[in-house]
């Protein structure tokens, strides 16, 4: 890429001025091949804008708009989430899949990579799975009884395709773990806010972030203490 | 005196730009809304990032590119085989308005993903969004000539691409 090129360019989306400006404009007058390459990238320019306007005249989905207002109304009281699921359901895809691919992502890696031999994630099949601590409360803990290591589970439900889902709150984070054949699939990983230790953060209650991710998550309400034991018996299916 | 639109509210009234630069960049229509989607909540979950009096909407793009180059890493080492379709799209016979709309957005969405990455934010961000290279370069956190030569790249391939009608 020549400088000149560059220059061209400059000029054709009026970043040049001055003098650099009406000499770039006298050449590409002057010169038949530069005046054609002008025309074919406005057009294209035109072009791309036309076809990307289209977006906004598509509605925006609902549950990009539920985002902001669930922000704006502060923080979910979870009990009061199952009564508002109606209306904040996305359409298509589960949301939270691709949420949770990025949130997971940053955060956890870097537990990984902090700590690779207690972590509480492993990498496998391309997925993010619970590990040491976190995998054994997730298999073993129920809701219902007292916090026994330092991982507390929070709600066990069946998510929309029947497979069960477990909250979790750790020292650092809180997070949302779905069963598969691979063991427990981390859905959502959020850190806690900076400065707040998890006992405080317990005591305050959910992670709005993970609370939504339940509420568009979950199908039917979450487990009962029985309906929780025998899961566990059933060997989380 | 009017009291200043809560920071939400300014998010929200982002959003179809939000939306139209998720477009620009992701493979397809729902990765772009996924991306969107993710862009506010993260957004709305690190507003004191922001530094109120700077530019709402040149962060809230940084925050999606970020995003989406993140997804994108994580996506490619599952996905490396899987180039990106071009879709060869056949226009039916009077179709509507909307529905050539449409059809072009599909196949201008398939030449940008047809673009290196860092051609292609470059692209979004100029061509499509209409920001100044010198914006592009902040929000890019990129030095100018850097954004401008990927530039030249981009355009020039997607000239190749899609200049003929």
């Amino acid at each position: 890429m020549t400088a000149d090129d560059e220059k061209f360019f400059a000029w054709l989306d009026g970043e040049l001025s001055g003098p650099e400006a009406s000499e770039m404009e006298a050449k590409v007058a002057a010169d038949p091949r530069l005046a054609s390459l002008a025309d074919q990238h406005r057009a294209l320019s035109g072009r791309l804008r036309t076809a990307f306007e289209s977006v906004e005249q598509t509605p925006i989905s609902e549950r990009i708009t539920a985002a902001v207002r669930t922000r704006k109304a502060g923080v979910i009281d979870f009990g009061a989430a199952p009564r508002s699921r109606e209306v904040r359901r996305p359409a298509a895809r589960p949301a939270w899949m691709a949420m949770a691919a990025a949130l997971v992502l940053g955060l956890a890696l870097g537990l990984l990579l902090r700590a690779p031999s207690n972590a509480p994630f492993k990498v496998q099949d391309g997925g993010m799975y619970a590990a040491m601590s976190l995998e054994r409360a997730l298999d073993t803990q129920l809701a219902s009884a007292p916090v026994a290591g330092n991982v507390r589970i929070g709600v066990t439900f069946r998510d929309q395709a029947g497979g069960i889902c477990r909250s979790f709150t750790s020292q650092e984070a809180s997070g949302l773990a779905c069963r598969d054949d691979g063991g427990w699939r981390v859905r959502g990983f959020f850190a806690a806010p900076e400065g707040q230790d998890s006992e405080y953060r317990m005591a305050r209650g959910m992670d709005p972030n993970l609370a939504g991710l339940i509420d568009t998550a979950i199908a039917g309400d979450p487990l009962d203490a029985a309906q929780e034991r025998a899961a566990k018996q059933n060997g989380w299916r | 005196m009017n009291q200043p639109p809560a920071f939400e509210d300014e998010v929200a009234a982002l959003l179809p730009r939000l939306r139209r630069f998720a477009h620009a960049l992701a493979r397809s229509p729902s990765d772009a809304d996924d991306l969107a989607q993710m862009t506010v909540e993260r957004a709305l979950r690190s507003k004191d990032r922001w530094q109120p009096g700077s530019r709402l909407d040149s962060w809230l793009y940084t925050v999606m590119r970020n995003l989406w180059i993140d997804t994108v890493r994580s996506r490619s080492r599952r996905e490396k085989s899987e180039a990106p379709e071009v879709e060869a799209a056949t226009l039916g016979h009077d179709p509507s308005e909307a529905v050539h709309a449409a059809i072009e957005l599909k196949r201008v969405m398939a030449a940008m993903q047809r673009l290196p990455e860092e051609q292609r934010e470059v692209v979004a961000l100029i061509l499509v969004e209409g920001f100044g290279y010198r914006e592009t370069a902040e929000i890019l956190e990129l030095p100018i000539g850097t954004v401008s030569s990927r530039l030249v790249r981009g355009r020039t391939a997607l000239l190749a691409m899609l200049g003929e009608p």
